[in-house]
């Protein structure tokens, strides 16, 4: 790990997995979101940053394969906790989306509504079940839970030593841990009703942070595969003469900027909210989702057999869109969302909700 | 190694915000569609840039100052800006509105004749192009210059007050309709391929213009050799300066490549799925074939834009537009696949007209020229490599 902490200033991520013992894909190779002096640290950006700030910041992330929860913490974690109105912990944060998980009211016989109006021990939880997959867990310090509580929607906080931790991972080696959560007590203080557009917000950002993610690596695939055409040389000249290499390169060109276009195209409408916020994503996500194997496979092809060994960064970049086109739902998830409601009359008009 | 700053950062596209005055503008369009449509001008049908002639509804289009609307007032255009252009022209095509017959004066020959034109051929067709009374073909390609355009064989010699051209143009959509041609001819022999070319406006009625129809593999006549048998052109209809005409046409690629014709063009076809499906109830494979498909059409669609604001900014996103035109005339290739097998559908040109089998026949007949049209993708591939290269 590469992360160089000070005391003291703004909390930034400086790990790039491309020069770090995370090349080697260690799952225990995580930067944690710390202080850093390190110069051409990607930084997590700070608390006010607009939404096309932090998609700009998750992009790169994902571009250097950063072995943290950044694109987690700035773009979900954060904002949820914010929404809710529960104060935002220092350091990485995690999420889970989990309306299956079984939530009861620790004390139900309690008042729905404590003095002055304010919320008393009538909202402490009871949860049981387990997260599954929570994107670094083992490295968050808070994990913010959207479930179901018998009210409706809520939003709550643990920490991941409050669980039973099962260690897991994605296919590029990123920890995707299971939290087993047996009968836990959560106080009234980290719980919040919310509304259930709150909840399909948490989807929508969820789904934005991975599109943003998975921008950055095609576009690290990009850079790759135009650096390995150009000094490749066989029969005498770069692979990059060949036309039939360059037919292949211009589709990987193609492929990447449409997914980086489409994440930029939602930074927008996500401030906004309604339903140019969900045309948005669910645009981006399934485009960036779709786009995943093509790209993965122009990038390896032209990379020849170097490309499938550890003697090659390009496995950090495709590996994480394998795993991440799953990831927040899939081109199917999001391409039934986008399309449930399209009609003969809507389509058009759907596809022109933003701007 | 830690990684230098991003090699697509020369082919970025800009992030696009419509003006304002672009969601009422857009409001009036889709109103005038709707009167049109109970006219039963407006048909839905694909490729209705190509295929929808229709001088009566381009002059209409017109009157509401849709028609040259970028170009300034003062030569009778609207004096709007490229991106309000860009949602009007959207909207025609989504609706698959018959706007072939002011297509190409539109797009091409009105910017064209305004940044290189003379003052007098400013003030003659800019104002006949905005009111949508001269329509134009383009004289380009010939039987030997297909996308390398610079092997142009026809010439144009000096007479007394004028030129002499001879040769033959081929796929000059509509010059068996139109008013004008602008025709890319050699002035002077020249070392250098690309120069000693020149721009032409050539009228088609003129005596020594013969045009010969090229059917499409539908039947349909859109396309022309246009043989051009000793034309005299006066000197003041040759357009920008003598040899500067592959930089001219070079010039407006850009335009040609990323506009919403190079994705929208079998759209209407997907609204007839959906209008098919109403009638029954759609499976998830089904919804989900469809929802990727519209994604991706949301996803070019903003590029498109990226590029149209590029350009209203005053750049040459030349890479870009090649970007564009690839993703999304492939994508219009892709629209009718998928159509076909989200709803199993025999195509039938003999179909009714508007009905689902006809529009699908069509869509069909006409899909392996999206490709094709506007520079092959193939050479635009080239193009996009080669920048990006280049720049690195």
């Amino acid at each position: 790990m590469n992360t160089h902490t000070t005391a003291t200033g703004t909390p930034v991520i400086s790990a790039d997995a491309y020069d770090t013992g995370a090349f080697y894909a260690d799952p225990d190779a995580i930067a944690v979101v710390v202080n850093t002096t390190a110069a051409d640290a990607v930084a997590l950006p700070a608390p006010d940053a607009s939404t096309a700030e932090l998609l700009a910041a998750a992009q790169e992330a994902g571009r250097r394969a950063v072995p943290a929860p950044l694109a987690e913490t700035a773009l979900v974690a954060r904002p949820l906790l914010r929404r809710a109105g529960l104060p935002v912990p220092y350091g990485s944060l995690s999420y889970a989306i989990a309306p299956e998980l079984t939530v009861r009211y620790a004390h139900p016989a309690a008042s729905p509504v404590g003095s002055a109006g304010c919320l008393g021990d009538e909202d402490a939880l009871l949860v049981s079940g387990t997260l599954r997959r929570v994107p670094w867990a083992r490295a968050a310090t808070t994990v913010v839970v959207l479930a179901t509580a018998p009210s409706g929607p809520v939003l709550f906080t643990l920490t991941p030593d409050e669980a039973v931790l099962t260690p897991g991972a994605n296919l590029a080696e990123e920890a995707r841990d299971d939290l087993y959560l047996a009968t836990l007590e959560i106080p009234a203080s980290r719980v919040r009703r919310v509304s259930p557009e709150l909840l399909d917000e948490a989807r929508l950002r969820a789904a934005l942070a991975r599109s943003a993610l998975m921008a950055g690596a095609a576009e690290r695939c990009v850079e790759l595969t135009v650096a390995h055409t150009t000094a490749r040389t066989q029969f005498g000249r770069p692979l990059s003469r060949f036309q039939a290499v360059k037919q292949e390169e211009a589709r990987l060109i193609e492929e990447a900027a449409l997914v980086r276009t489409a994440v930029r195209a939602a930074a927008a409408p996500l401030d906004a909210g309604g339903p140019a916020a969900h045309v948005a994503v669910a645009a981006a996500k399934t485009q960036a989702s779709a786009s995943a194997a093509e790209i993965a496979r122009i990038a390896h092809q032209l990379h020849g057999a170097i490309g499938i060994t550890r003697l090659s960064p390009l496995h950090l970049a495709t590996t994480r869109l394998w795993s991440w086109r799953d990831e927040d739902g899939d081109e199917t998830y999001w391409a039934l969302r986008l399309a449930r409601s399209l009609t003969a009359t809507t389509l058009w008009p759907t596809l022109t909700t933003t701007p | 190694m830690s990684p230098s700053p991003s090699t697509l950062s020369p082919i970025a596209f800009p992030d696009v915000a419509l003006p304002e005055s672009a969601r009422r503008l857009r409001a009036e369009v889709r109103a005038f569609l709707d009167e049109e449509r109970g006219r039963g001008t407006v048909l839905g049908r694909p490729d209705s840039w190509l295929a929808g002639w229709d001088p009566g509804f381009s002059r209409r289009l017109a009157e509401r100052g849709w028609v040259g609307m970028a170009l300034p007032t003062e030569y009778g255009g609207a004096g709007r800006g490229f991106l309000e252009r860009y949602v009007v022209i959207e909207e025609l095509l989504a609706a698959g509105a018959p706007v072939s017959a002011h297509w190409v004066s539109d797009r091409q020959a009105g910017p064209s004749v305004l940044q290189h034109g003379t003052e007098e051929q400013r003030r003659f067709f800019l104002p006949r192009i905005a009111a949508g009374q001269c329509f134009f073909s383009i004289g380009m390609s010939e039987k030997s210059s297909g996308s390398d355009l610079a092997s142009v064989a026809t010439r144009a010699e000096r007479t007394a007050d004028g030129w002499r051209l001879t040769g033959t143009k081929m796929w000059t959509g509509g010059a068996h309709v139109n008013d004008y041609a602008i025709v890319l001819a050699r002035t002077d022999e020249a070392e250098d391929r690309h120069a000693g070319l020149s721009q032409f406006i050539v009228d088609l009625r003129a005596p020594g213009v013969r045009v010969e129809p090229i059917r499409l593999m539908s039947g349909e006549h859109r396309f022309n050799a246009c043989h051009l048998e000793g034309v005299d052109v006066p000197d003041g209809m040759l357009l920008g300066r003598r040899g500067d005409g592959w930089k001219q046409v070079t010039g407006e690629l850009a335009f040609e490549r990323s506009g919403p014709e190079r994705y929208l063009s079998t759209f209407p076809l997907l609204v007839s799925l959906l209008r098919e499906l109403e009638q029954r109830s759609a499976t998830s494979e089904q919804l989900a074939r469809i929802g990727i498909l519209t994604a991706r059409l949301h996803s070019v669609r903003r590029l498109s834009l990226g590029v149209a604001a590029a350009l209203d900014a005053g750049a040459s996103p030349d890479i870009q537009a090649a970007l564009v035109k690839d993703l999304g005339t492939r994508l219009e290739g892709t629209l009718v696949d998928t159509v076909r097998g989200v709803l199993p559908t025999p195509a039938d040109p003999h179909a009714t007209p508007g009905s689902h089998p006809e529009l699908l026949a069509f869509a069909l007949l006409h899909s392996p020229g999206y490709t094709l049209r506007g520079g092959t993708n193939e050479i635009l591939r080239g193009i996009i490599t080669r920048g990006l290269e280049r720049r690195r």
